[in-house]
């Protein structure tokens, strides 16, 4: 069982990564022995299932990686590197996180995993969802962790990026989380699992609601940039370790939570400060949530 | 000689007049598109192009139909490369323009879209970024946080996507709300 994140690193021109990702004492993210910056976004997703794989004595995950700042380059590369490392890394899980929403590429690669690795199950946040659903995909997928201003954006067949939902959105009158992850699921915008991050937490499985989290409620959580990440993070290395995948994203709410009130979190803080806490949470807690330790 | 010259800016680009659209192959071109067009004084908007023209999180430029010959002269003085013009508008939809912001005390969290924003309210510092997908949202939180709105570089300058654009949008409301100077 391991995890593959197909991604991209804040670095213009930055070169592919490709190898196992470990987190230093102080924080610090290397992939293959390349320390990569400690921003939100997939060194924030990679520190999370990190700390799953160390507790639970997992592989830890492997990453494909290179540097993007938004013009695309990284992602085309790591596209073309993506049938060789799946070859060699033979992953569970494999899941794209931030990349450029390149509707062809995606669908170019969910065609080859399917013959290359049918048995993995796929998970997209952040571009890499964007891209899954604007190219009518999604269903293909085992879990999306879209938030509560994404999830609107896979309910409406019509857009191609979260930008152009001028409806549906958080705030708005009449946002209901449950309807638009039932609609996104009913119109082939959803993956089987969904992951809904918010306020309140929502796990809908094949469009019907299965569970929320709402406690400890953390509301500075939102303003701190890649605590989203670290919720798929965390959920993915449940996934790759074994657990059921409504199993996993309940954890990885729970844990994500009370990270945020044992970090006591502030709007000025950062997701390296969640992932720090992160042992300490998952030892005291995991085994009440998963249910898997005997009593 | 100048066929077509300065122009005074209207209201709305399409209210009687037929409509097509500049396409780029990236977001950032039709980010500086839209800077050069404005300061030429063309009534342009910013739009998603039609489902069947799109290839991933595009965005393109609608103007009208009979202005397209000299804009695309501009565009081309400017090095802004314009991928096709199509004579055809239907089908687009607009930029999100829902803004919201959440009070934390010491600091505002504005939310644009699927994007935010986080500040210091009393030294306008920005403490953090977040929200989107695409690559260049971390790249902007590197470059962004840390900074005061006044000393921060526009996030649709420095970014490359829509997501880029839509924390744009969170900064300039972030500045209004605060009563600080965007760049």
């Amino acid at each position: 069982m391991s995890l593959l994140v197909v991604a991209t690193y804040p670095v213009a021109g930055g070169p592919v990564l490709d190898g196992p990702v470990r987190v230093e004492p102080d924080g610090t993210v290397l992939i293959g022995g390349t320390r990569v910056p400690n921003a939100q976004g997939t060194s924030a997703m990679l520190g999370a299932a990190c700390r799953v794989a160390a507790h639970l004595g997992t592989a830890a995950p492997h990453a494909l990686v290179a540097g993007d700042i938004g013009r695309g380059e990284g992602t085309r590369e790591v596209y073309r590197h993506l049938a060789g490392t799946v070859a060699r890394v033979r992953p569970s899980v494999i899941a794209f996180h931030y990349m450029q929403p390149i509707m062809a590429l995606m669908r170019t690669a969910t065609e080859h995993l399917t013959t290359a690795a049918p048995d993995a199950l796929l998970v997209a946040d952040a571009g890499g969802m964007y891209a899954a659903k604007a190219a009518g995909i999604a269903s293909r997928f085992e879990l999306m962790t879209p938030d509560v201003g994404e999830v609107g954006f896979l309910a409406d067949p019509s857009v191609s990026h979260p930008a152009y939902v001028s409806q549906y959105l958080f705030g708005t009158t009449g946002f209901d989380p449950v309807a638009l992850a039932h609609k996104a699921y009913e119109t082939g915008g959803a993956s089987r699992v969904l992951l809904i991050k918010g306020a309140r937490d929502h796990i809908v499985c094949e469009g019907e609601l299965i569970d929320t989290v709402d406690e400890p409620c953390v509301p500075e959580l939102e303003a701190i940039g890649g605590t989203g990440d670290t919720v798929t993070g965390l959920a993915c290395g449940f996934l790759s370790a074994g657990f059921p995948t409504v199993d996993a994203a309940i954890c990885a709410c729970k844990a994500n939570r009370e990270a945020g009130r044992v970090m006591g979190a502030t709007p000025a803080m950062h997701a390296r400060d969640l992932v720090a806490v992160l042992p300490e949470v998952l030892g005291e807690h995991l085994c009440r949530w998963s249910g898997a330790c005997a009593s | 000689m100048r066929l077509f010259g300065r122009k005074e800016k209207q209201d709305n680009p399409g209210a009687e007049e037929a409509l097509g659209l500049l396409l780029f192959d990236n977001v950032n071109e039709a980010l500086a598109a839209e800077r050069v067009l404005n300061t030429a004084g063309y009534a342009i908007t910013l739009v998603a192009p039609p489902q069947h023209l799109r290839a991933g999180c595009d965005l393109s430029v609608s103007m009208h139909r009979v202005e397209h010959v000299g804009a695309m002269r501009t565009l081309s003085e400017a090095d802004v490369a314009v991928r096709m013009w199509v004579d055809d508008a239907e089908g687009t939809m607009a930029v999100s323009d829902i803004v919201t912001s959440v009070d934390f005390g010491a600091w505002l969290m504005v939310r644009a879209g699927n994007m935010k924003i986080v500040v210091e309210k009393a030294t306008g510092m920005i403490v953090n970024t977040s929200g989107g997908g695409c690559p260049d949202i971390p790249y902007l939180n590197l470059e962004l946080v840390g900074l005061t709105l006044e000393e921060a570089p526009r996030p649709k300058e420095l970014g490359y996507t829509l997501c880029g654009l839509m924390l744009d949008r969170a900064y300039a409301e972030a500045c209004a709300a605060l009563g600080r100077n965007a760049r």
